[in-house]
């Protein structure tokens, strides 16, 4: 056991590789041989072609090894597939997530947003705001409840929208439907759950001696209502909005006359030349839309992420799940967060290198980025695979272009997409002395 | 033949706006023309499908009168209804898809021919074609919002609260809106670049100002908004003239009144689909520090804030005209010429407000430059200002929301400086005929005289119109002018910014980082094809153009390729979910 007061020497970061998605082992190695294991997400939504179907069965069986049977935490950023899929369990007892289940973690941290029966009993984070998280906890049921829908539309014949743009709606679609089997395991594998927001606790203390955790995001909704004054309508609302929509929208598909029951129609597939030309833009034009409501619930989801600070040493490792600039917002107005935070040394790459989700004055505050001859050179750690989000053509392709010119030029930059079909994860060590 | 325009039937707001429980409508002119099916006229093609079921709405077939008018097939009966009657015809109304059909398609012309009649020329829509489409019901969706790339006003419906379905195409309100960016984007096509906070934001809130002024052009409106108030105002009639006290014709008692009277019912089923831009725009107070405050750097809220400002200068300005008005005993004003007054006011705004964009640089817009475009188009039609005040108010009421005239370039009233005299102008080699029209032989002009407008020949040149305005000037005789738009861009390098922009590169921006930066202006030609102003938006404005490029820095939208189907949605949706 380590001592109480004893920092750890050394911080070991296995980026596992699930193509898209984060699966990150952190180890710190204490003087006296001992070790602490933090798993930090498991979750893929599509690994490379090359790698075998049992991977998350694979990485799994290692991180058991790893961690020598025993975890000692469990950090679910935030509740997308790409970060929690892989805690999954099987009837079977064979699933990835039976076996980190079996590792017996201490405890599991979550953020504030995660809270089972949050509209009901939760410790509120905020007091004297329990209608507007009663209202947040309806949106996110709502939330996934559309994503399902926007599945199950484009399972449905007809859906009427190009291959590429269906694609894409289905990506995001399908990350944003909860899986079911892994949020209940995170919130039973362990006897202790945390569920935190800024400054909150982060669960880690007593499991981590001489380890500094700090929690800067999410915030709570009173703590976001300090930096906008303008509060955005409550997620509830939207939701139920764009869900009643969406019904509407699938249960109007193929149907004639939904509006005007007794108006002449002719059916799109006999439409008079004149039409034709916008009517098949306008059916392009209908996906987008559907596909602009699954970011915004994409996006939401994901400035729900945990972001964690470890300062241990004379190191500090950021790993901010996926969060985008509204998350960030809070922490980054509060000066001593942004002082603490210039002084990273290593950072685990936002969203898998989308371009929102590592805001420019985070990355341009970092003081230790630089060229190969700086001395104590920033690391940072990307989880990510190409081809799978956005397109080239928008600019909006993960990982980004330029995130990653910029990455690779002033920082010593680990990658699981570029690693070698042989290796299961990329091993970062870093010296906390 | 009918005369040059003929008369439908529109909702004068939407369908949850009511006197007496009875729908608000109006009969308006647009254009003549014969109607093909859909409706379908010179500038606008109805295609009512929805994409949401995959269906074609027949369209109705127009008739003529023997004087080659159209038969309204939706006015209101001539004989009077009973209550019960009325309700019924309501009813059907807003259960025909062509009435919804009509209604959209007269309300786009009715906005165009506003544009039209202001500029005194044909005015394009922001894309290479004559027609915008129109799909009133596009698909379920809560948005409406205009697609360069589809040529095309999208009107989505959806089911809000109640079960009911919600028509955006049935709203004057959003169909105006929609019609403005049309054609601000034709007017001014580098405004829907990446730029400033105040570019995006001028689009939505110049969009805000042409619907809430076109509707309170529409008389029934303004007396609406007038008498429906709070403690409502009460009307007295005495000797066929209709009263009323003048305590409620104070720029507050009238802003309340329009507040209670319609702003509650404004839009009030289209809340999923974006702000209440009438409430909103009458309940902002004037405060000085918006345009500072980080809030309102999105676009919508940004854009609230200038269409605050023209509420606000509507009201003053209605205000100033009704104490020039005869009251009738103790404080007593005629409620009629009250109304008439207001919608008088609304037209002359709208007017000014249309004009202004001729003065207005070509790329990126801020506030500030369209106040001195609009200041100066008072001044060239009303070049004594005291019988109203109107610029004074003017300048005033945007003041009070921070948003005052350039420092450079305007004189002491804020109008735009006349060109100087002074500066060496070669007029000789080109000629004045093809300069009315021909963007060649203005570009000739431009590039014999660069030197003289101080306009960089480095990074590349190009003449976007060629344009004439005319209307009637303060002596009463028609009034010329060319309005010509040229821009510069120049392609550059994070590490030439120092050199050739003036400025250091933002904290993080790497020195291979490109950058595409905008210069540009307006000549506005005299009817002697003299220069009459050089409204610029100079490449070299170290100011300018480092807030430009900080702003698209720090937001991530330097590198953004501009989505011309989705980028008004975008915004409209991101409005919907603050509101």
């Amino acid at each position: 056991m380590a001592s109480s007061t004893a920092s750890p020497t050394t911080a070991t970061i296995f980026a596992y590789q699930v193509g898209f998605g984060d699966c990150l082992l952190v180890r710190f190695e204490y003087a006296n041989s001992t070790s602490r294991h933090i798993l930090i997400d498991f979750g893929t939504t599509g690994l490379p072609e090359d790698v075998a179907s049992a991977q998350m069965t694979v990485i799994a069986k290692d991180i058991e090894e790893k961690c020598g049977g025993k975890l000692d935490a469990v950090v679910a950023t935030h509740r997308h597939a790409d970060h929690i899929s892989g805690f999954a369990t099987k009837t079977n007892g064979q699933g990835s997530g039976d076996i980190i289940r079996a590792l017996a973690p201490k405890v599991v941290i979550q953020p504030w947003t995660e809270t089972p029966d949050l509209a009901i009993d939760a410790e509120a984070p905020a007091t004297g705001h329990r209608k507007r998280l009663s209202a947040y906890a309806v949106g996110r049921v709502r939330m996934n409840d559309m994503a399902k829908l926007v599945v199950r539309q484009l399972d449905a014949k007809g859906s009427g929208f190009s291959k590429s743009l269906a694609g894409s709606i289905r990506f995001i679609g399908e990350d944003n439907i909860a899986n079911e089997s892994a949020v209940k395991n995170l919130a039973t594998m362990s006897k202790k759950n945390v569920y935190t927001y800024h400054g909150g606790p982060s669960g880690l203390d007593a499991i981590l001696p001489g380890v500094k955790t700090r929690v800067l995001g999410p915030p709570t909704l009173k703590q976001s209502d300090t930096i906008r004054k303008q509060r955005s309508r409550d997620a509830d609302e939207f939701w139920q909005l764009q869900l009643t929509n969406l019904r509407a929208d699938a249960e109007a598909t193929g149907q004639n006359g939904d509006l005007f029951p007794a108006h002449p129609t002719r059916s799109g597939g006999k439409l008079p030349r004149d039409a034709r030309w916008l009517a098949d833009r306008m059916k392009d034009a209908r996906g987008d839309q559907m596909l602009q409501i699954v970011r915004a619930l994409d996006k939401q989801m994901n400035n729900t992420s945990l972001i964690l600070l470890f300062e241990a040493g004379k190191k500090k490792l950021l790993f901010p799940g996926d969060a985008q600039i509204e998350n960030w917002q809070y922490a980054l107005s509060k000066d001593d967060i942004a002082e603490l935070l210039a002084s990273v040394d290593v950072y685990k790459v936002g969203h898998h290198g989308s371009l929102n989700a590592t805001p420019k004055s985070l990355w341009a505050a970092f003081k230790k980025r630089g060229n190969q001859s700086k001395t104590g050179r920033l690391k940072t750690v990307l989880s990510t695979m190409p081809g799978k989000h956005g397109t080239e053509a928008a600019k909006t392709e993960v990982p980004r272009r330029t995130l990653l010119s910029a990455l690779q030029s002033e920082s010593e930059l680990h990658s699981t997409h570029t690693l070698d079909r042989t290796k299961l994860y990329e091993e970062i060590r870093i010296d906390l002395r | 033949m009918g005369g040059n325009t003929q008369r439908l039937t529109i909702l004068a707001q939407d369908p949850a706006t009511r006197i007496a429980g009875k729908l608000v409508l109006a009969s308006v002119e647009v254009p003549h023309e014969i109607l093909a099916d859909g409706p379908v006229g010179y500038r606008v093609k109805v295609v009512d499908f929805n994409a949401s079921s995959n269906v074609l709405y027949r369209p109705f077939h127009y008739k003529y009168d023997a004087d080659g008018n159209v038969i309204d097939p939706f006015a209101l009966p001539n004989k009077t209804l009973s209550d019960a009657a009325r309700v019924a015809f309501d009813a059907k109304l807003l259960a025909d898809p062509n009435f919804h059909a009509q209604h959209t398609y007269a309300v786009v012309m009715r906005i165009l021919a506003r544009f039209e009649y202001a500029l005194g020329r044909r005015v394009k829509w922001g894309f290479d074609g004559h027609q915008l489409h129109i799909a009133p019901h596009a698909f379920c969706e809560a948005n409406a919002f205009y697609s360069e790339e589809d040529r095309a006003l999208l009107f989505g419906y959806f089911y809000g609260k109640s079960k009911e379905p919600v028509f955006t195409c049935l709203s004057h309100d959003i169909v105006a809106h929609e019609t403005t960016h049309a054609l601000l984007d034709g007017l001014r096509n580098r405004y829907t670049d990446a730029s400033g906070p105040d570019q995006a934001a001028f689009h939505e809130g110049f969009s805000d100002v042409v619907a809430l002024l076109s509707m309170f052009s529409l008389k029934p409106i303004v007396r609406l908004a007038l008498t429906q108030g709070k403690g409502k105002a009460k009307i007295k009639s005495e000797r066929g003239v209709n009263l009323i006290n003048g305590d409620y014709l104070t720029a507050s008692a009238i802003a309340d009144s329009i507040l209670f009277g319609i702003g509650e019912e404004f839009g009030q089923r289209l809340e999923g689909v974006r702000a209440n831009a009438l409430r909103r725009s009458v309940k902002l107070p004037p405060s000085k520090r918006y345009l500072s405050d980080p809030d309102k750097e999105e676009s919508h809220d940004r854009g609230e804030v200038f269409a605050a400002a023209f509420l606000r200068t509507f009201l003053a300005l209605w205000v100033a005209r009704i104490e020039q008005l005869g009251t009738f005993g103790a404080n007593r004003y005629n409620v009629d010429m009250v109304v008439d007054e207001g919608a008088k006011v609304a037209e002359q705004l709208l007017t000014m407000a249309i004009r202004a964009l001729d003065y207005c640089p070509p790329v990126d817009i801020v506030f500030s430059q369209y106040l001195a475009a609009l200041l100066t188009v008072d001044r060239e039609v009303a070049p004594d200002d005291s019988r109203f005040d109107y610029r004074v108010i003017i300048r005033k009421t945007f003041a009070s929301y921070g948003i005052e005239p350039p420092k450079t370039h305007t004189d002491a009233s804020g109008c735009w400086k006349d060109f100087d005299p002074q500066i060496q102008i070669t007029y000789s080699k080109t000629h004045f005929e093809s300069m009315l029209r021909d963007e060649e032989e203005v570009f000739r002009f431009l590039w014999e005289n660069r030197a003289s407008l101080n306009i960089d020949d480095r990074g590349y040149l190009q003449v976007i119109s060629v344009r004439p305005s005319t209307r009637q000037g303060p002596d009463g005789f028609i009034l010329r002018e060319t309005i010509c738009e040229y821009i510069q861009i120049a392609e550059l390098f994070g590490a030439e910014l120092k050199a050739v922009l003036g400025f250091e590169r933002p904290d993080g921006m790497r020195t291979t980082q490109r950058i595409r930066a905008y210069g540009g202006g307006v000549l506005a030609f005299d009817q002697y094809g003299r220069i009459k102003y050089h409204i610029e938006r100079r490449l070299d404005d170290v100011v300018s153009q480092q807030a430009r490029l900080e702003f698209l820095w720090k937001n991530g939208y330097l590198d953004q390729p501009r989505d011309a189907r989705n980028q008004f949605a975008a915004i409209h949706r991101a409005r919907a979910q603050c509101c």
